[in-house]
């Protein structure tokens, strides 16, 4: 077994036993939540890389529906929309089903194009009431956009190469980690932005270039994705705040379904695409 | 006999294996206070009921054993019209089956409820009756106090659902996948009158639905007014920092207020607050240093007018991002503009002149023609509303510190530092000048309460006065009112 197989299984194995122990012991762990996603992502990396791609894409695409529907729990919708939301749970398979295929440009389009033409007529289809049509037609794109979306891009990173996609996670996992660590430090001024970008950026650049064997990505684009990912999830991270103190997700509210799979997500949404389309760009890749 | 205990064995197998893995993966469940159905040798479950999905919410919290031993209670006359929905919840949910309506059979499934009960049966009631409207609680019906009268050792188990309303809303078919809240209260025990029991159960679910938990949070939105703002006016070494200092950090103690000076302070209920760093500040600050640095009028001019600028461009950033209820200004750039222009002024204008100058820099120009002769007196007004960039704001209350010349002098004198160019006796008597003029046409004419201040009596004296006449004149003003405020 090469390497990279190795440590993709002893990551998830880790991981699977961490969980377990969480299991047991109780309910209430700081990390525990995180812990969780992350071993979902690598859980889908292992299924990858040892039995075949496309169950575990279809592990990556359940998580985005869990996120999914966890964010249409926690917004406020007319009864009408119903619709609506029954074509974005139904853009997922759709959208998933291209990364399977590696259809590129059908993958890249079925939700901007297709899901967010059908959306809005699917709404208008459900009911006779006009009024809050324009916001009900926003809240499910938005969502859509983000939690499937946003996150297969994760899936089709993984069908180039596992640690690819891998090598991403664990960036914003020590981003995330140090985001934590500093979660109750209020220097003034803009040290408190400073130290949010810079403390984690040698270990990123330190991470993806120590890792550029496994993920094929050449040292020089490693450097630059170690200095561009602390930014994105800096971005993501404040975005994802925003939308969070509008749906009423607090720390000390959140739980299952309010807030808690939207809360570990956030640094993903936009590292992801934009990771995505860097390598795909600079690579060339498919 | 044996053919029974097979059939609980496959109901409860069914339950464990294949119902509550899917109605937990379609709808997430969320269970709080799961704790208060342990060790119940039997119970009564009663919760809202808006959906059909709401039985089996129910059914997944309960633990193993109960599976077989519990009986919701639900219309016979609604499922049998499904003959395959009728023949599935007989065998997985054993329903006590009551028809409504029915004159005569009226004491029927009360006693078989409380058959159930004595054999050590669990029962699921929703005291409704039948399904509501998404969201809303009905009235309940009054077969449940009977029942509790009748069996008042059976400790009554409130449960509050919410998300299948979302889910399976009724008049739907399709569910939708969403989160499910299950809140369970403490066990009740009811001993009073029926009609006590019942309001007594109704006031127990009410308060679960309002515990925030099972709450979404609703849309709101906040009116972004602009605060009203204070400018304390005056000369330089009037002590105007000082005063508005303390104004802010005194009139903050209801809520909070804001403090722009030479650096922007957030007070709330009395106590300085760290504020994130905005941008502006940060150019206006360095600005004010270079402008501070200049060695004559003219070189001054320039980066002094973009200061002034950029703190009342600052004002509408204030707003926007901290959300105080009172600005505080040291300074007003509109009248400090307005004075300034007094001061630079070589060919005297006359006060209606002025006055039109400042109605420029607030945007308004009606009634003013492109070659006004104002603008040829004030060629930077032009410019100025060229560029857009005259709409400055007035404030809502101003304060003068009035001082005499050599007292400011002597005052910036004794603080030591490098002087500005236009720290003299001379200048700083003709700005004083200009302020009282700036300030008494402007008061006059957009109506806004003035308090001159004696700037060389001691402050404190001075600070109680002021202090009062902020309040006086800033309750007043409807949009203060914090508690009406949304």
């Amino acid at each position: 077994m090469p390497a990279q197989t190795g440590a993709i299984l002893a990551i998830a194995v880790g991981l699977s036993l961490v969980q377990g122990v969480r299991v047991c012991y109780g309910r209430r762990w700081p990390f525990g939540s995180y812990l969780g996603f992350t071993w979902a992502f690598f859980a889908a990396f292992a299924v990858a890389e040892l039995f075949s791609f496309r169950a575990g894409n279809w592990i990556i695409a359940i998580v985005s529906f869990l996120a999914l529907r966890e964010y249409f729990s926690m917004v406020e919708i007319r009864l009408q929309d119903r619709l609506g939301i029954l074509g974005a749970y139904a853009s997922i398979p759709f959208m998933f089903h291209f990364v399977t295929t590696q259809w590129y440009g059908m993958f890249i389009v079925s939700i901007p194009v297709y899901s967010f033409l059908a959306i809005p007529l699917l709404v208008s289809l459900g009911g006779c009431e006009r009024e809050g049509t324009v916001f009900s037609i926003g809240v499910i794109d938005f969502g859509l956009f983000l939690f499937v979306y946003c996150m297969g891009h994760i899936s089709y990173l993984m069908s180039y190469s596992i640690w690819m996609a891998a090598f991403l996670i664990l960036d914003v996992a020590v981003c995330d980690v140090i985001h934590f660590l500093l979660r109750r430090e209020t220097w003034p001024g803009w040290g408190r932005l400073a130290a949010r970008y810079f403390l984690p950026l040698p270990l990123t650049v330190l991470l993806t270039v120590a890792l550029s064997p496994w993920t094929t990505i050449p040292v020089g684009h490693s450097v630059v994705l170690g200095i561009l990912i602390p930014a994105l999830v800096m971005m993501g991270r404040h975005t994802g705040n925003y939308v969070e103190a509008d749906l009423g997700v607090a720390e000390e509210t959140v739980g299952p379904g309010r807030g808690q799979i939207l809360d570990n997500l956030k640094s993903l949404l936009f590292a992801a695409p934009v990771v995505y389309h860097y390598l795909r760009y600079y690579l060339d890749l498919p | 006999m044996n053919a029974e205990r097979l059939a609980a064995l496959a109901r409860v197998l069914l339950h464990l294996a294949v119902l509550r893995p899917l109605v937990r993966l379609y709808c997430g469940v969320h269970v709080i206070g799961s704790i208060h159905l342990h060790d119940l040798p039997r119970f009564i479950l009663i919760a809202n009921h808006n959906s059909h999905l709401d039985v089996l919410l129910l059914f997944s919290l309960l633990p193993a054993r109960d599976i077989a031993r519990t009986h919701p209670v639900a219309d016979e006359l609604y499922f049998t019209r499904h003959p395959m929905l009728f023949g599935l919840m007989n065998f997985l949910l054993q329903p006590v089956w009551i028809r409504r309506g029915q004159a005569g059979r009226h004491d029927d499934p009360l006693r078989e409820i409380r058959g159930l009960l004595e054999r050590g049966h669990n029962i699921i009631l929703f005291p409704e009756g039948t399904r509501g409207r998404p969201g809303e609680m009905q009235a309940f019906k009054s077969g449940l106090g009977r029942l509790v009268q009748q069996l008042p050792s059976v400790p009554i188990v409130p449960v509050f659902l919410s998300g299948p309303e979302r889910v399976l809303p009724k008049g739907s078919l399709v569910p939708l996948p969403f989160w499910s809240q299950v809140l369970l209260g403490p066990p009740q025990f009811c001993t009073g009158s029926p009609r006590d029991t019942i309001r007594h159960l109704e006031n127990t679910l009410i308060e679960l639905s309002r515990s925030g938990v099972a709450r979404r949070n609703p849309r709101k939105r906040r009116r972004l007014a602009p605060a009203p703002t204070l400018a304390v006016l005056g000369i330089d070494g009037s002590g105007k920092s000082t005063v508005s200092r303390s104004l802010a950090q005194r009139l903050s103690v209801p809520g909070s207020a804001c403090l722009v000076s030479d650096r922007l302070e957030f007070y709330e209920r009395g106590e300085l607050k760290p504020l994130q760093p905005l941008g502006l500040e940060e150019a206006r600050g360095m600005l004010s240093r270079y402008a501070k640095q200049a060695k004559s009028l003219a070189t001054y001019k320039i980066p002094k007018l973009a200061e002034l600028l950029l703190r009342d461009r600052l004002l509408s950033d204030v707003n926007r991002w901290y959300a105080p209820q009172l600005v505080v200004q040291d300074g007003s750039p509109l009248l400090n503009m307005a004075a300034w222009v007094a001061l630079y002024d070589r060919e005297n204008l006359d006060d209606d002149t002025l006055l039109k100058a400042i109605a420029v820099l607030t945007g308004d120009n009606s009634g003013l023609s492109r070659n006004d002769p104002v603008f040829r007196q004030i060629p930077e007004l032009a410019l100025l509303s060229r560029l857009g960039l005259a709409h400055l704001q007035l404030p809502r209350l101003l304060f003068l510190l009035d001082l005499p010349a050599h007292v400011a002098c002597a005052r910036i004198t004794s603080r030591g530092g490098p002087r500005q160019p236009h720290e003299t006796e001379e200048k700083l008597g003709r700005l004083r000048q200009a302020y009282q003029r700036v300030v008494r046409i402007t008061a006059r004419k957009w109506n806004i309460p003035v308090m001159v201040i004696e700037g060389d009596r001691p402050l404190d004296e001075a600070l109680a006065k002021v202090l009062n006449f902020a309040q006086a004149n800033l309750e007043q003003e409807p949009s203060h009112d914090h508690k009406s405020a949304d």
